[in-house]
């Protein structure tokens, strides 16, 4: 166990790391938006760019500190990410149901608005596939390094005082 | 004989390496008294099913799955390769899941070997 | 039909052994993000460039993080000897596994042809590869086929990928009784 506990704080800055972390990060991260605003046309797409992106903050974090990284990054905007990414996703189904036809046949896109096949998968893989599984990757990375502190004493088996980690 | 059963393995080796490789995969799972060692055998299980997907769509002197293709030239599939792309970040997904029940488990009884787990668990 | 190909199997081959036989958690996970890497450039010689990405950022990088995490916090067994005893039994019934089912490889296509029931040979005329390589780009306009068949195709089976992915964040963070996403 006091093996464990030494493990989560050690953290130790190292200039190297940090340099390279710093240099890498904007290619990264244009890396993965390339593949996924440009994956309908080249190889890539938004599982690809979505995963790239993620892995970007993991990289942060590994460079400047879990806990650091996880104050900088609000835990609203993870919120917003992933269930906007649903929303998004099953919004875009729903709109094309809503104007006649099946869901996510975007032919009915095409009928009404006059607008090309090709935006209703863009919409779907920018606005839904690449936000959820980016935030989904930041989300198991912070879960799992966080990992599990046992609430309270253990004889009770109370779910309601998970509040306590802020 | 030998000769063509080296024939018939040169010519399918994806198949022969997937059913290896989901052998070590199910020995890892079954031998390994470690539950993050299970984990990854279920890790490597699941990819040599990927590979017998992926060997399925490829195409011998083909190009990857970038249509119109170039007159005449052949692509691979591009179905069984949106099945394992989709495959792979469901698959992390619930790695992470057996990841997590997997530090409860050590929360629980402070021990990740499955022989250890099922001694303390006969004991309560 | 490579030296690339075979040699690559073999690559992959050797490090999935060794992430079977070593002792040391730590030395099989490392050993393991080298067999995903070493299936990321197979996957890209088979012509799959788009699962040969995801494989690497994925299969070498996330899960060898999240693994490596995990044993941070819990354990990481010290290990004297270098290597697992190999279990006897386990290996014995593995290896019928692995017989049986090579009992099948004679009657499998060979990796490449174009003789098989997927590209419409035989019975069937046309298939959904058929039909998806020859009128991808004329009915979605994307170069992509594989996006193609992601976002268009089969656009409610991604959809339902994407919520399971979703849904295994909430049960990671229902496991670990965190209510932060972050």
């Amino acid at each position: 166990m006091s093996d464990a506990d030494s493990y989560g704080d050690t953290y130790t800055e190292s200039q190297v790391i940090m340099t390279a972390v710093k240099i890498i990060a904007p290619f990264t991260m244009t890396y993965g938006l390339f593949l996924t605003f440009h994956g309908t046309d080249t190889p890539g797409g938004s599982f690809q760019g979505g995963t790239i992106v993620g892995v970007t903050v993991l990289m942060l974090a590994f460079a400047f500190g879990i806990e650091s990284t996880r104050r900088w990054i609000r835990q609203s905007m993870i919120v917003g990410l992933v269930t906007g990414g649903v929303v998004i996703f099953a919004g875009t189904g729903v709109a094309t149901m809503a104007l006649g036809g099946g869901f996510l046949e975007y032919e009915a896109f095409v009928d009404r608005f006059g607008i090309s096949h090709y935006w209703g998968m863009e919409a779907v893989e920018v606005g839904g596939v690449a936000l959820i599984v980016s935030g989904i990757i930041v989300t198991l990375f912070f879960a799992t390094a966080a990992g599990f502190t046992p609430v309270g004493d253990d004889a009770d088996h109370h779910e309601m005082g998970v509040g306590n980690d802020d | 004989m030998i000769e063509s059963g080296l024939e018939i393995l040169a010519s399918r080796y994806a198949y022969a390496l997937m059913f290896v490789l989901m052998g070590i995969g199910l020995y890892m799972v079954i031998a390994n008294e470690n539950l993050v060692k299970k984990l990854i055998g279920v890790n490597l299980f699941q990819t040599a099913i990927f590979l017998f997907f992926i060997a399925v769509a490829y195409v011998e002197g083909g190009s990857a799955p970038i249509v119109p293709a170039e007159s005449g030239e052949a692509v691979a599939s591009p179905l069984p390769q949106v099945i394992v792309l989709t495959a792979i970040v469901v698959g992390i997904a619930l790695t992470a899941v057996g990841l997590a029940l997997v530090v409860r488990i050590y929360a629980e009884y402070g021990t990740l070997r499955e022989d250890t787990l099922r001694e303390v668990r006969a004991d309560e | 039909m490579s030296a690339i190909a075979y040699s690559l199997a073999v690559f992959v081959l050797l490090s999935a052994v060794a992430t079977a036989l070593f002792r040391d958690v730590l030395s099989a996970i490392v050993v393991f993000a080298a067999y995903s890497l070493g299936m990321a450039i197979l996957y890209t010689y088979l012509l799959a460039p788009d699962v040969a990405m995801t494989e690497a950022a994925i299969g070498a990088g996330v899960t060898t993080i999240l693994l490596l995490l995990t044993i941070a916090r819990t354990t990481r067994p010290s290990a004297e000897e270098v290597f697992e005893r190999v279990d006897v039994p386990a290996v014995v019934v593995v290896g019928a596994f692995v017989l049986v089912l090579a009992t099948l490889l004679p009657d499998m296509y060979a990796v490449g042809t174009q003789d098989a029931p997927i590209w419409g040979q035989g019975v069937l005329s046309e298939t959904p590869t058929v039909h998806y390589v020859q009128e991808a780009y004329a009915e979605t306009h994307a170069h992509n086929a594989v996006s193609a068949v992601l976002a268009s195709y089969r656009g409610f089976d991604t959809f339902g990928e994407a919520v399971v992915v979703f849904a295994a964040g909430i049960a990671v963070l229902l496991v670990l009784k965190r209510e932060v996403f972050a």
